[in-house]
């Protein structure tokens, strides 16, 4: 009977008709939200101690761990991040840069490539198919790669080591082409009847039709782009060039390298504090993306559930 | 002259082409040398490539150098000025390039297997140099040497030669800067002082201290990070010397090199478990040892540890860090040396600079290696930075400030690049305000110092990697936490991670080290 009632409830308070409530339905509220925010709370003490611990003193961790309230507030990690600022900005600017360029560029290949192979009367489909999905099994390894970039590409220390390499997928394009393949074709049918051409096709219908998938694609290959610091790692040799990842993972590294081999010489030198500039590093890096998300989110959550349901 | 300049490079594309050719520097490169020398006997002077250089105007070329490492805020503006020299001397520009210290071993090595053009770069044992000699990833510099390089030619010691010699080809230009890093610990010297202990003399003296840090003090000696602690005592104090760069296969001592064993097997190995057994009780480290992620040396500073294991230059950066940081104790350093009185200096083949086999120009690349080394100009701009900005000079010739007056160290940081491949003693400047303890040190080692005869042993595991792979596993999986005392019984453990490295193929592994070992002692005569 209480369930009953309680859907019935439900059901009207989706309507926006309120009515009253009764007892057993305001406790089981109250409860439940007391429990979300509780969990909600415990899910979000990692990412305060993370900001906490960025804001310590570095002595201070080493005697007392990591604490939720530091004692004594210090800004130390921060000034080394951002001792060259100029830098920190000019990394962000890359990053944007080729997270944008490289979005934009990939979901329109990915698409492209998804919907050729989706398309029943494209003879060669099947091959082509078999080609893409054969480099999941097989990787040349790291020198033929490295050596077919600086080389054959020319590549070395340019902004497009950072574009190509994770524009197009294998995974992203065989997604995209069952996502297509749900697509009626009769749509496509009726089109050339129409008399529009194949590109109109694409652009005019599938393209529309298949914005969950795009933005499916699009939400991963602007989070590889974002978190990338590989390519950097192996092809730019240009401090200017450097994306946000690379030069904040540069900034720990050395951070380390000077803390255990920093010579009886380097009385001047500033050490940079390891265990809380691991700390700020996460802060800076995730920051933006955390603020980007809330008004991005509800595209991302219906892309990545209608792909996943149809993909 | 066109024609002169043509034949020039027809001779270097010559050369080139044979040294690609032939594969491992064999004797068609030597021919295609011999030829290039010829060639450049048309001139009046030979031998001297700075006569050469005033008669033949060089042509203008660009060189790519890589070091390993950072970069710096103010490379660009030294780049510059070392650049506008260069030009002006050589008619050459260097573009320098540095791998980061991310992952630079995966680079470094990519950047010489892939054969991108490199005129130079920085070269070390301990990043693979014998290997990749081996493998021809650099240049025989034999016949080049005296004449591109000639003051370098003369003022490094045979011996350094020889370190850089593999297969009878000199494939790198060692630094000439004896350095000596030998094991000691730092430790706090008030405290020592405080409780009325002896001077660090041995082992007792060290457990000693230990035992009164830990029962009157109640601060665990050696905190956080314990193994490599306690290791480095274990092999200095029983002189095992490692050889081929594992942990477990050794010459029992500097004058017995010839006598190599399995550490575990031995005597000395069971008496020294059984007393880190003790310690471990005794509470000296705590049980998490080898999980913390902590540097012992960082709860020296927050008054929470006492011991930390470092060499003296390292030693010296704690010292003056601690000063730096206002911290209030003395902190002493204690070398291992003094339990055996003898100290090896790092081999000079630990910093070199080679020529990669993919280089255009190796004739110029020597050419200004060679004037880098050796014109103190050229040096401390490049070791130092900008006068004025970077450092000033001190007191006498030989001493430097850093920074330079007026110059805030967070706008300009000091200027530290990997320059340890060109160094070269006399050219060296001493910092005023470092830690003289560095100095003394130095004084002490001079007398004492030995030849390092296990560092240059090539040792390729290829032929016995399953059996190095097994025996790597027991080691972390036993040897560690019985090295630690963190057992419960120690012959039952002890029995056991024998049994599991006997298992594992040790002793194929020690018939293979002994081979390699003897082959290169009887090689260099070494008894």
């Amino acid at each position: 009977m209480s369930t009953q009632v309680k859907q019935l409830a439900k059901a009207d308070a989706f309507k926006g008709n309120r009515i009253k409530q009764d007892k057993e339905t305001i406790a089981f509220n109250i409860i439940g939200y007391t429990l979300l925010t509780l969990v909600s709370l415990i899910c979000l003490i990692p990412f305060w101690l993370i900001v906490a611990g960025s804001f310590t003193d570095e002595l201070e961790i080493i005697s007392k761990g990591f604490q939720l309230f530091p004692d004594t507030v210090s800004f130390e990690a921060y000034k080394s991040v951002f001792s060259t600022p100029e830098q920190i900005y000019r990394a962000y600017s890359v990053t944007i840069g080729v997270t944008i360029a490289g979005s934009l560029l990939g979901i329109f290949l990915t698409s492209m490539a998804g919907y050729v192979l989706s398309r029943k009367d494209f003879a060669m489909r099947n091959g082509i198919s078999f080609f893409i999905y054969f480099t999941t099994l097989f990787s040349g390894g790291l020198i033929p790669w490295y050596i077919l970039m600086t080389k054959n590409l020319g590549l070395k220390d340019s902004y497009w080591a950072l574009i190509l390499p994770p524009l197009l997928s294998a995974w992203n394009i065989i997604l995209m082409r069952s996502f297509m393949k749900s697509i009626p074709e009769s749509i496509v049918e009726s089109a050339k009847i129409d008399g529009a051409g194949d590109f109109k096709i694409y652009q005019r219908l599938i393209l529309p039709l298949s914005t969950p998938g795009l933005a499916t694609i699009g939400l991963f290959l602007a989070l590889g782009y974002w978190n990338d610091w590989f390519n950097a790692n192996m092809f730019i040799t240009t401090d200017s060039k450097y994306p946000l990842q690379f030069l904040l993972y540069k900034i720990l590294s050395s951070a380390a390298v000077l803390q255990t081999n920093n010579g009886a010489y380097l009385a001047a030198n500033v050490v940079p504090p390891t265990e809380t500039l691991k700390m700020a590093v996460a802060v800076v890096a995730t920051g933006p993306i955390i603020l980007l998300y809330p008004f991005v989110q509800r595209y991302f959550v219906k892309g990545l559930t209608v792909g996943a349901v149809k993909g | 002259m066109g024609k002169i300049k043509k034949r020039w490079t027809l001779l270097v594309s010559l050369s080139m082409l044979a040294s690609l050719l032939s594969g491992c520097g064999g004797s068609n490169n030597n021919a295609a040398e011999k030829n290039n020398s010829d060639a450049s006997g048309g001139n009046a002077s030979p031998s001297a490539s700075e006569a050469t250089a005033s008669k033949e105007p060089l042509k203008k070329v660009k060189l790519t150098w890589y070091l390993v490492g950072d970069t710096h805020k103010d490379m660009d503006k030294v780049m510059a000025e070392w650049n506008k020299m260069l030009e002006k001397d050589l008619n050459t520009t260097v573009d320098l390039k540095f791998t980061t210290w991310n992952d630079w071993q995966t680079k470094y090595n990519l950047l010489l297997t892939s054969g991108e053009k490199i005129d130079m770069i920085f070269a070390s044992s301990w990043a693979d140099f014998y290997k990749l000699s081996k493998q021809g990833a650099f240049l025989d510099l034999t016949k080049l040497l005296p004449e591109y390089a000639p003051v370098t030619w003369g003022n490094v010691p045979k011996d350094d030669w020889g370190s850089v010699t593999v297969g009878g080809g000199i494939y790198a230009v060692p630094n000439t800067n004896p350095e000596y890093t030998p094991s000691g610990y730092v430790y706090r010297e008030d405290w020592r002082k405080e409780l009325g202990l002896p001077e660090f003399t041995d082992l007792n003296s060290i457990e000693a201290y230990m035992d009164a840090v830990k029962t009157k003090k109640h601060v665990t000696p050696i905190n956080g990070l314990v193994y490599d602690n306690v290791n480095v005592l274990f092999k200095s104090w029983n002189d095992f010397q490692m050889i081929g760069g594992n942990e477990l296969i050794a010459a029992t001592s500097y004058d017995t090199p010839r006598d190599i064993q399995i550490v575990p097997f031995t005597d000395k190995y069971e008496a020294w478990v059984k007393k880190m057994k003790e310690w471990a009780d005794k509470g000296y480290w705590n049980k998490n040892s080898l999980s913390s992620k902590q540097e012992a040396g960082d709860f020296i500073k927050t008054g929470q540890g006492a011991i930390y294991w470092r060499n003296p230059s390292s030693a010296g950066g704690f010292i003056n860090e601690v000063k730096a940081k206002k911290l209030n104790m003395e902190i002493g350093y204690f070398p291992f040396t003094r339990f055996h009185n003898y100290v090896m200096p790092t081999l000079p083949s630990s910093n070199a600079m080679a020529v990669p086999k993919s280089s255009e120009n190796p004739e110029r690349s020597l050419m200004v290696l060679d004037k880098l080394r050796n014109d103190p100009v050229y040096f401390d701009l490049m070791t130092y930075g900008i006068e004025g900005k970077h450092w000033a000079k001190g007191k006498d010739a030989k001493t430097i400030v850093i920074p330079a007056p007026g110059v805030d160290l967070n706008e300009t940081p000091r200027f530290d690049i990997a320059s340890w491949g060109w160094r070269y003693e006399p050219n060296m400047l001493k910092e005023e305000g470092g830690w003289d303890g560095l100095d003394k040190l130095k004084e002490e080692f001079k007398p004492i110092s030995k030849p390092d005869i296990f560092g240059p042993i090539y040792m390729d595991y290829d032929p016995v990697k399953t059996e190095l792979a097994a025996v790597n596993q027991v080691f972390e999986q036993y040897g560690k936490p019985l090295m630690l005392g963190l057992i419960p019984d120690v012959d039952a453990s002890l029995k056991t991670y024998r049994d599991k490295l006997k298992k594992a193929g040790i002793e194929k592994l020690l018939t293979y080290v002994k081979e390699q070992s003897n082959q290169y002692f009887d090689e260099k005569g070494i008894k």
